[in-house]
C-alpha cells in the first residue's frame, strides 16, 4: 500500500458513504468515475439524496470521468495540491460534464485521515455594538463668545491682564497666573503651520457621533498676531497631509512653517466646525 | 467684561456613538451559545468550595481553583433574592421605564444573575418571589436569549392577581 501526503486512496474511497451529505446531494442525480492510474476503478452514483459506490472495470454510462495518478489525487485530498492546477499540467483529465465534477466538494464532508480528526473549534461569541448617547453641552459666556465669533467668520482669542498671553480657544483663567481674563482680540485667520499629527485612529466625534476618516492631520496654527506657543488646533486639508512643512523656533534660528489659512463652512451654527479645516495659502 | 453676561451663552446638542466590541471568552460563550440553541441556562462549580457559579466563571473566586470544565444544567426557576426599579430613562436601556432589574439565584445555583422581571408593577415586587425565565423568541447571542425572567404565582394564585393593581 502506498501513500502521498498522509493519505491512504482507498479510505478515502471507503469513508464516502459516511460521509455523504444527503442536504449537499440534493437535486443531483448523476454517475461519477473515478479513473486513479494503477490503483483502481470506481464508480459512484448520486441521486434522489443517495449513493451507491462500485468498485468496478467498467466506467462507460459515468456522465463525468475523472483519471488522475495516484499521488496526484491524493494532494488534493489533503488540500496540498490545486485541482485546477493539476488540469493544466495534465496530470488530472476531465472526461463529460466538467461541472458535474465541481459539485462533488458539496456532496461529502471534507475527507479526514483517520488518527487526525480535531474537536470542532468551539464557536466563541464576540458582539460589535454602537451605543448612541445624547449630550448637551453648555458655552458658557467665554466659548459662547468665541464660537458666535466663528459663525461671523471672526477668530477670537482670550487675553490674560497679567502675561498677556493669548489663548484660543478661550478659557476664563489664565492657568499660568490664576487670574481671570478680561479682553478679546481678533486674531488670524491666516497663520503659519506649527504643528502636525498624524491621527491613524480617530475616536468618534461628541457632537455628531461620527468617526472621521483616517489619517487625517490634527495641526497647531500660529495664528497671525499670536506668539510663541499660542497655537490654534484644528484640521489640515486631507488632501495636504503631506505637503506641508511644519515651523519651530530654537534659540535665535526661527523656521517658518507654510502658510495656512481657514476653509469656511457655508452653513455655520457657532460652533468649531464652522471652520472645515486649515488649506495651504502660499 | 461682565461675568454674569450670559447672553452670548448657548447650549450644544451633541450624539456621542460609542462603538465597542465585547468578547464573551471560551467559558462565557458557551454560556450564550447554550443559551440560544438549547434555551439552558448553565452554569459552573467549584467542587472544592460546592458552589454553583451563574453566570460561569473560568476560576473559582474563593479557592482559585479552574472549573471551566465543571458545567452543571440549572432550572429555569429561581428566587428573586434583591431587585431595584429603574426610573431615569436613557435611549440606550433595554426597556421604557420604570421597569425592574432583580437579581435571581435560580434553583441549583449559589450567585444570582441580573435580568429584567416583567410582568408585575414595581410596587407589588417584593424579595422572594419565585421567578421564572422567558426566553425570547428570536435569537441574537446575548443575554437577552432570555427576554425576561416572569413572577411564578404562589400555588393557587392566578397569575393575574398579582400583576394587576387590583
Amino acid at each position: 500500500m502506498s501513500e502521498y501526503y498522509g493519505i491512504d486512496v482507498d479510505d478515502v474511497f471507503n469513508t464516502m458513504a459516511s460521509r455523504f451529505r444527503p442536504e449537499g446531494a440534493e437535486g443531483v442525480d448523476a454517475v461519477f468515475g473515478y479513473d486513479i492510474t494503477e490503483k483502481g476503478k470506481w464508480k459512484l452514483s448520486v441521486g434522489q439524496g443517495r449513493m451507491a459506490l462500485d468498485i468496478t472495470e467498467d466506467l462507460s454510462g459515468c456522465d463525468v470521468v475523472v483519471r488522475v495518478d495516484e499521488q496526484t489525487f491524493a494532494g488534493i485530498i489533503a488540500g496540498k495540491l490545486d485541482a485546477m492546477a493539476a488540469l493544466s499540467a495534465n496530470k488530472m483529465k476531465v472526461e463529460g460534464d466538467f461541472n458535474l465534477f465541481a459539485v462533488t466538494g458539496k456532496i461529502f464532508t471534507k475527507y479526514v485521515p483517520p488518527g487526525q480528526e480535531v474537536e470542532p473549534e468551539q464557536e466563541l461569541v464576540m458582539l460589535k455594538r454602537t451605543i448612541s448617547v445624547n449630550q448637551r453641552f453648555a458655552t458658557g459666556p467665554i466659548m459662547g463668545t468665541f464660537l458666535q465669533g466663528l459663525k461671523e467668520k471672526t477668530i477670537l482669542a482670550i487675553k490674560c491682564p497679567g502675561c498677556g498671553r493669548l489663548q484660543s480657544p478661550p478659557r476664563e483663567i489664565c492657568a499660568p497666573c490664576r487670574i481671570r481674563n478680561d479682553s478679546w482680540v481678533e486674531i488670524g485667520p491666516a497663520g503659519e503651520m506649527r504643528m502636525l499629527e498624524y491621527c491613524y485612529y480617530a475616536s468618534p466625534d461628541p457632537l455628531t457621533g461620527e468617526t472621521r476618516e483616517t489619517p487625517y492631520g490634527a495641526i497647531g496654527v500660529l495664528l497671525d498676531g499670536c506668539k510663541d506657543n499660542e497655537v490654534f488646533w484644528h484640521l489640515l486639508n486631507p488632501q495636504q497631509l503631506n505637503d506641508v512643512r511644519m515651523g519651530m523656533v530654537m534659540g535665535d534660528k526661527v523656521v517658518h512653517g507654510t502658510r495656512l489659512r481657514p476653509v469656511w463652512s457655508a452653513n455655520r451654527t457657532g460652533s468649531i466646525n464652522d471652520i472645515k479645516y486649515f488649506e495651504i495659502d502660499e | 467684561m461682565q461675568k454674569d453676561d450670559f447672553s452670548k451663552s448657548y447650549v450644544v446638542e451633541g450624539k456621542l456613538a460609542l462603538p465597542y466590541t465585547y468578547f464573551a471568552g471560551r467559558v462565557g460563550s458557551r454560556f450564550l451559545t447554550t443559551l440560544r440553541d438549547h434555551k439552558t441556562i448553565m452554569g459552573v462549580r467549584c467542587d472544592t468550595c460546592s458552589k454553583v457559579f451563574v453566570p460561569p466563571r473560568q476560576t473559582c473566586e474563593r479557592c482559585f481553583s479552574d472549573i471551566r470544565d465543571n458545567w452543571v444544567t440549572l432550572e429555569n426557576k429561581g428566587e428573586l433574592i434583591n431587585f431595584t426599579v429603574v426610573r431615569e430613562a436613557d435611549k440606550h436601556l433595554p426597556r421604557k421605564t420604570p421597569y425592574i432589574l432583580g437579581l435571581i439565584r435560580l434553583d441549583g445555583a449559589d450567585t444570582p444573575m441580573v435580568h429584567i422581571i416583567e410582568g408585575i408593577e414595581p410596587d407589588k415586587i417584593a424579595e422572594g418571589m419565585r421567578v421564572r425565565a422567558v426566553f425570547a423568541g428570536e435569537s441574537e447571542g446575548t443575554i437577552l436569549e432570555i427576554a425576561h425572567f416572569e413572577i411564578v404565582p404562589p400555588c393557587g394564585m392566578r397569575s393575574r392577581q398579582i400583576s394587576t393593581n387590583s
